[in-house]
């Protein structure tokens, strides 16, 4: 491995690098986002759950990993369990260091009939929204576009209902999964429409993700009929406003989806960020000329790994990547651990600074 | 009592029935399986236990997937409910016991339950924790319980931070008790790093590392 490089100096700001790529130009080198989520906190001294209910200090320790670690992009407010708090369902912040996102402790219906029942909330007050909101407000303030939410139906459901349910009734009662998913559409809608209100004449972009997807618990044919016509409705939904540009994080093994993926309607250059499980020369193959890929750095590599190891992992896939012409995005293939090495998060910045200039 | 052939008839519906995730087809062949005095013992290893080892297969092939597996799962125990009050003492006789749950931090438990499944075929004592467990609780069940093997889950990857703690704890409490890893973020190495004795890949693959475990177990007088 080689690890001595000449030394190359960045030409852009980060904010111009990001515009640059979303544009379609080329940037000076290939940009790297953070996915760090409570390891920003824990590396600023803020409690992990802090990244999640505390829209200031969220926003704050973001702020400063990104300086400390050099990386691109602005902060954002999310978490993977949406849907069951947004219903009625009951959710845990994180309360130890071993509780380290927010899961849900009850879910606001497990029978057909009370899938029935659910009424669609208002975005106003349901569950994560309010603090969403503050956090999208500061982002307001300092001139950072506010991120629309954008819900992967399938993934919200099977946090409303729980997987297992969810999944049973995809081949014993297709009828109460479709409904399920159209009520989650409908809520993801409206949350589109809400936040597009809200913060119109400030720069918006969008984002969300689905991991309950993934080829690790579905076929490729239940995603065709339970994941891609909801999606599609989202994220179609989403570039008919003329949001962009739109982030989607495609979670976990996803191998056997992506000809589907690729039938989402994400808009003009999405950015797609994949999982470390999934071979990124065939996303290359499959989105590289109409979309910007993200990704896919191992994620257990950066938690349990060297830093070396993870700049090896960089240097890969910025040589498989780097020249797509939809353009690419350095970044962890999901959400880092916070007890990640530091400098293993910093092995990421400097792959690029070694290997990511364009000439 | 049944003829050879209609007994293999029961069997071959009973795994066909958990295979094809044929629930009341299974409920109707057990209770065939008590009214025609065919040996329940036999239903289970041979048609039910045989049924889902071939479900693992088409799982590990990519034909089925979680939501098939857990229909299976399903059909497997409503065979089961019906079959095992009635096996004789010395069939109901356990291979070993386990302890099994999803981490603290981790609510997700179907992988979890499906490695459970598959302890409770091949006949182990199972003490389920469920999900989101803390982990002192793995420490005190497996001393109240004196089970052989500990078995941990977690899908994420901030939550399988929880792994070496647990371990640590629990080998520090008694030295003896076998620790085994699974869950999505898992690979060999890190149970290696971990401390773990092994490493459950999937479900079936749990049940034979148990098995050599309690085996080490016994044949180091311990178990």
């Amino acid at each position: 491995m080689t690890l001595q490089v000449q030394p190359r100096r960045e030409t852009m700001t980060s904010d111009e690098r990001m515009s640059a790529i979303a544009r379609g130009d080329r940037p000076d080198r290939i940009p790297v986002l953070s996915f760090t989520g409570g390891f920003c906190a824990s590396i600023v001294g803020y409690p992990i759950r802090s990244i999640y209910d505390d829209p200031e200090k969220s926003f704050w320790a973001q702020t400063w990993a990104q300086e400390l670690l050099g990386h691109d992009g602005w902060p954002t407010f999310w978490y993977a369990s949406y849907g069951g708090w947004e219903f009625g369902g009951e959710i845990r912040m994180p309360q130890s260091e071993l509780d380290q996102a927010p899961v849900l402790t009850r879910f606001p219906a497990r029978t057909p009939e009370e899938v029935e029942a659910l009424e669609i909330p208002d975005v106003e007050t349901a569950g994560y929204f309010p603090l969403y909101t503050e956090f999208a407000r500061i982002q307001q303030q300092f001139g950072i576009p506010v991120m629309v939410p954008a819900w992967g139906p399938f993934t919200a459901a099977a946090n409303m209902v729980g997987v297992d349910k969810l999944c049973r009734w995809m081949i014993k009662q297709p009828e109460a999964a479709h409904l399920l998913l159209s009520k989650v559409v409908a809520f993801a809608k409206r949350i589109i429409d809400y936040f597009l209100d809200l913060f119109r004449g400030h720069p918006l972009s969008a984002g969300g993700g689905c991991a309950t997807s993934s080829n690790q618990l579905i076929s490729p044919r239940q995603f065709e009929e339970f994941v891609l016509p909801h999606h599609s409705e989202v994220y179609g939904h989403l570039s008919g406003k003329g949001i962009k540009p739109v982030f989607c994080h495609i979670c976990g093994e996803q191998n056997q989806n992506l000809p589907y993926w690729a039938e989402v309607p994400f808009g003009e250059r999405g950015i797609l960020s994949f999982g470390g499980e999934v071979d990124l020369e065939r996303v290359m193959d499959i989105f590289g000329d109409k979309h910007i890929v993200a990704g896919n750095v191992e994620t257990r590599v950066i938690g349990e790994g060297t830093w070396r190891d993870v700049y090896e992992q960089a240097r890969v896939c910025i040589e498989k990547a780097k020249y797509a012409p939809g353009g690419y995005v350095l970044m962890a293939g999901c959400d880092i651990p916070p007890s990640s090495p530091l400098y293993n998060i910093y092995a990421l910045k400097k792959a690029v600074m070694d290997f990511g200039f364009y000439d | 009592m049944a003829t050879e052939a209609r007994k293999k008839e029961i069997l071959k519906g009973l795994y066909d029935g958990v295979v094809e995730f044929d629930e009341d087809k299974v409920v109707e062949l057990s209770n065939a399986v008590l009214a025609e005095d065919v040996d329940a013992y036999e239903a289970i290893m041979d048609g039910l236990a045989a049924g889902m080892e071939h479900v693992g297969d088409l799982y590990a092939n990519q034909e089925y997937f979680v939501p098939e597996v857990l229909m299976c799962s399903d059909a497997l125990y409503a065979g089961l409910d019906i079959l095992r009050p009635h096996l004789s003492g010395k069939e109901a006789d356990v291979r070993g016991q386990v302890v099994i749950g999803t981490v603290e931090g981790d609510v997700h438990d179907i992988g979890k339950n499906l490695v459970k499944m598959m302890f409770d075929v091949a006949g182990f004592e199972v003490h389920d924790l469920g999900r989101d467990v803390k982990l002192e609780k793995f420490v005190e069940e497996q001393m109240k319980t004196d089970s052989e093997i500990v078995a941990l889950s977690a899908l994420m990857t901030t939550s399988m931070l929880a792994m070496p703690k647990v371990i640590e704890m629990i080998k520090a409490r008694n030295p003896d008790a076998m620790i085994m890893v699974g869950g999505a973020p898992i690979s060999q190495e890190v149970a290696d790093n971990y401390g773990a004795d092994g490493y459950a890949q999937n479900a079936a693959n749990a049940v034979q590392e148990a098995i050599q475990m309690v085996s080490r177990l016994r044949e180091m007088g311990k178990a």
